[in-house]
């Protein structure tokens, strides 16, 4: 019975140590796991993939550094798709703190396609391709101005531009004219897009959220107010896996990569839970003796 | 492997042990780390929202370009600081009163639409809401079983009349949907969290020693 008590006893730091050795050996060793595409993130794909030419698709960045392991991995992911496509992209935050991750982003994955661009046509181009309006406070000022103007409610673009000179800009002048609009957000903003932006304006909104706020969301896509849905690193893994394998695109999958880890994480936290319920019931049964 | 020669990645990578050691016990290198980021992060917002907020639409259309008109939300804004002052405390209440204004007459049509006529039409059995499952027959399980749910757990938060007979059935049906609701919360959580975990870790073992890629 002693070792029924240890089990309830068990000290917090090593939990800790033991989840910790589980995540980081799958990491090291890198052990592939087939990753499984769901219907939400397949029908965000196909909602990208038949946005056609004359339309854009807006990427809300509304990620912090707090929340890049989730949402970082589905922001390159788009990206890698729209920009293969030559999909057009309007990228945008809502919040300071994302400002530097979107640029890093645009910029990291522009520069994947341009380092290997044979041409002009092929290259991925500031200003022609996409497009990035940076932050205008308060969310609901983008939110509802953009249905009227984009131009108005971003005059000028992150990097200081007048918008209405950008090449992009002068064929995209509302919510008309935006095929999808994309929220990568740990918090409610999803959600304010379908109140503010599609309620009012029609547009098509999807999102990829944090897992922790997963089964907020889950009801939109249900009812088709999203149309598609990224959850967590799991989602992000599924995007990548649908554009490596549809489009041939091989590049980092942080998120296809940390799958294995997750999956032993969370296999440790259920025997955890298991261990910490048998030494309860037992000593209930004890006492009740 | 190759260890990051970038001071950046190392300040990164020691805060990032520095708040893990807190896992063991409390120790000055976790404060150290905490109070520099709330520093930093605190530091960042002011001088960014002054450059670009401040500056670029109120301060310069005002001071310089002399437009005169921006005089009414400069005033309006300066009104939040009279709660420093007890006498004229009460003015705050103006500008106050205009963001909430502003905000609830934005937000009531958008948000009940949205987020209760949407979804009560999202929970309703029609033949509509069977095909969105793209279950083919299992469509119409889904539905009824999302009807029950949403039927019952609302049931249980009634609680105008005893919790006996006909209620007392659907209450504790009820309470079982939102037990699932709260392990697929809970599930997440786990999910996020170690997600988290992993996300540092790529970065300790990818961007500062180089032993993953």
């Amino acid at each position: 019975m002693k070792i029924v008590e240890r089990l309830t006893k068990i000290d917090r730091r090593i939990i800790y140590l033991v989840l910790a050795i589980v995540v980081l050996i799958p990491l090291i060793s890198r052990s592939p796991e087939r990753v499984r595409v769901m219907p939400p993130v397949e029908k965000l794909y196909n909602a990208v993939d038949t946005i056609p030419k004359d339309k854009v698709l807006i990427i809300d960045f509304g990620y912090a550094p707090q929340d890049m392991p989730e949402l970082e991995p589905m922001g390159f992911a788009l990206l890698r798709h729209a920009f293969e496509k030559r999909i057009k992209v309007l990228a945008l935050c809502l919040y300071v703190q994302p400002l530097g991750l979107a640029q890093k982003a645009l910029t990291e994955v522009t520069e994947e396609f341009n380092s290997v661009a044979q041409s002009n046509t092929d290259s991925i181009i500031y200003g022609r391709d996409y497009v990035f309006l940076g932050w205008q406070p308060p969310p609901l000022i983008p939110m509802l101005g953009m249905g009227i103007s984009i131009t108005n409610v971003y005059p000028a673009d992150y990097y200081g531009n007048k918008t209405d000179t950008l090449s992009l800009m002068k064929d995209v002048k509302n919510y008309n004219d935006v095929a999808l609009l994309v929220s990568l957000s740990a918090g409610s903003i999803p959600r304010h897009w379908v109140a503010y932006a599609q309620n009012r304006f029609g547009v098509a909104v999807a999102a990829g959220v944090t897992a922790v706020s997963a089964a907020d969301f889950y009801q939109y896509y249900q009812t088709g107010q999203f149309t598609g849905l990224m959850t967590g690193m799991k989602g992000a893994a599924e995007y990548e896996e649908l554009v490596e394998t549809r489009l041939n695109i091989k590049k980092s999958r942080k998120a296809s990569e940390a799958l294995p880890s997750l999956t032993y994480g969370h296999l440790v936290m259920i025997a955890f839970i298991i261990i910490g319920n048998i030494g309860y019931f037992v000593q209930r049964k004890r006492r009740q003796k | 492997m190759s260890i990051s020669l970038s001071p950046w990645i190392w300040i990164s990578a020691l805060l990032s042990l520095a708040v893990f050691s807190f896992l063991y016990k409390d120790n000055p290198f976790y404060r150290f780390a905490e109070h520099l980021f709330i520093g930093v992060a605190n530091g960042y917002a002011v001088t960014f929202y002054y450059h670009n907020i401040l500056v670029p639409t109120l301060f310069d259309p005002l001071f310089r370009q002399g437009k005169l008109l921006y005089i009414i939300p400069f005033i309006i804004g300066i009104l939040y600081f009279t709660r420093f002052i007890p006498r004229i405390s009460w003015l705050v209440r103006i500008p106050i009163g205009i963001t909430i204004g502003y905000y609830v007459g934005a937000s009531i049509p958008a948000t009940t639409q949205a987020f209760i006529i949407k979804q009560i039409q999202g929970t309703v059995l029609t033949s509509t809401n069977f095909q969105a499952w793209n279950a083919g027959s299992w469509g119409i399980v889904w539905s009824v079983i999302v009807f029950i749910g949403v039927f019952c757990s609302l049931s249980y938060f009634y609680f105008s009349k005893e919790h006996k007979g006909v209620l007392g059935v659907t209450s504790r049906i009820g309470i079982l949907f939102v037990m699932i609701g709260f392990g697929a919360a809970f599930g997440y959580t786990v999910m996020a969290r170690i997600s988290l975990l992993i996300g540092r870790l790529q970065f300790l073992l990818g961007d500062w020693l180089g032993i993953i890629q």
